[in-house]
């Protein structure tokens, strides 16, 4: 799926664009341990960890897409970290269950 | 952050103690500890464990020996990688005269396995005092984290330093509270503290807490 058809899915705002990017699968997680265990690459992580260190863990896990959930603001600090990662950030105020299911097309990542 | 400019600055702030928190490790609290000890500043050696539950919460100890084997038993629970220096920074671990010893290499940015009950038994056991950090804040706080402070698990409560003491002192569960920097940068260094009539030492601040007697600077508007 592309980038701009999770944006759209979602009704998102994109805060960090990645135009290429390209997710075959998404992951639900608030807890950073787990998503780094058990998220793959190529996916979405669909959270509401607004934070630095969610996009450190993208990075590490080689997640292309973050998606933060109800509306949460996304910080200057985690946009420029994005922005280096080449992680794409996208707001939406789904919750993460709603999100989930308009994504649900993509298969679930694992590791 | 220099050991020796750290001290530096606290003392021309006019601190009478300070405690060094490095996230999951007590590794350069040798080095802070014998820059404050020619200053003539007191001094406790800590640590900001992450706890399995993502929540972020300082141990205070005595001695260095205390907060290193802390230390110790935090890394034996830390998640099986190498630090990536481009992705966290680098870790270095210092000398008190500034010589970077070695760059840690145990990735210390994210949490351990430990919970927050087995880190507070933990702590007891070391003699160290046990305090939930920021609960202020929306990322990392035992409030963002669990919904509420745990009961027996802490001796008190910090706030950051833009936090109104009224409006989070009703989450308290009725522990004392401290506001600290958590300066990350020596700018930070000392720009809010908190103040007691004690010993500055576990068992002054245990009793500080116990009476509920300390007093927090003002909350900084901006940083």
């Amino acid at each position: 799926m592309k980038f701009s058809e999770v944006v759209d899915k979602v009704h998102g705002t994109v805060v960090v664009d990645n135009p290429e990017a390209e997710v075959d699968s998404a992951y639900c997680g608030d807890l950073l341990s787990d998503v780094m265990g058990h998220c793959g690459d190529s996916s979405v992580l669909i959270t509401v960890q607004n934070h630095l260190n969610a996009i450190a863990v993208c990075s590490l896990a080689g997640i292309e897409v973050v998606l933060i959930c109800h509306g949460r603001p996304v910080p200057d600090d985690m946009k420029a970290a994005a922005e280096r990662e080449e992680v794409g950030i996208v707001v939406t105020d789904l919750s993460q269950f709603a999100a989930a299911v308009a994504l649900a097309e993509l298969a679930p990542s694992s590791k | 952050m220099s050991p020796s400019a750290i001290v530096e600055r606290a003392v021309a702030a006019g601190m009478d103690g300070i405690a060094l928190t490095d996230h999951q490790s007590a590794r350069n609290t040798p080095a802070l500890a014998e820059c404050a000890r020619r200053a003539g500043l007191r001094f406790l050696p800590g640590l900001e464990v992450q706890t399995a539950e993502e929540v972020h919460t300082v141990c205070l100890f005595d001695t260095v020996d205390a907060a290193l084997a802390m230390t110790d038993w935090v890394y034996a629970a830390l998640p099986k990688r190498v630090n990536d220096p481009d992705t966290f920074g680098d870790q270095p671990v210092v000398t008190w005269d500034d010589d970077v010893v070695e760059l840690e290499w145990r990735i210390l940015a994210m949490g351990c396995r430990r919970t927050i009950p087995e880190t507070a038994a933990k702590v007891r056991e070391l003699g160290g005092l046990y305090i939930a950090a920021h609960i202020d804040r929306p990322n990392f706080s035992v409030l963002s984290g669990l919904g509420a402070v745990p009961e027996r698990c802490f001796d008190a409560v910090e706030l950051s330093r833009t936090a109104d003491a009224a409006q989070w002192l009703p989450r308290a569960e009725g522990l004392a509270t401290v506001r600290s920097s958590d300066a990350h940068n020596l700018d930070d260094v000392a720009r809010v503290w908190t103040e007691a009539e004690c010993e500055f030492s576990v068992a002054g601040l245990r009793a500080a807490f116990a009476a509920r007697a300390t007093r927090l600077s003002p909350p900084l508007t901006s940083f």
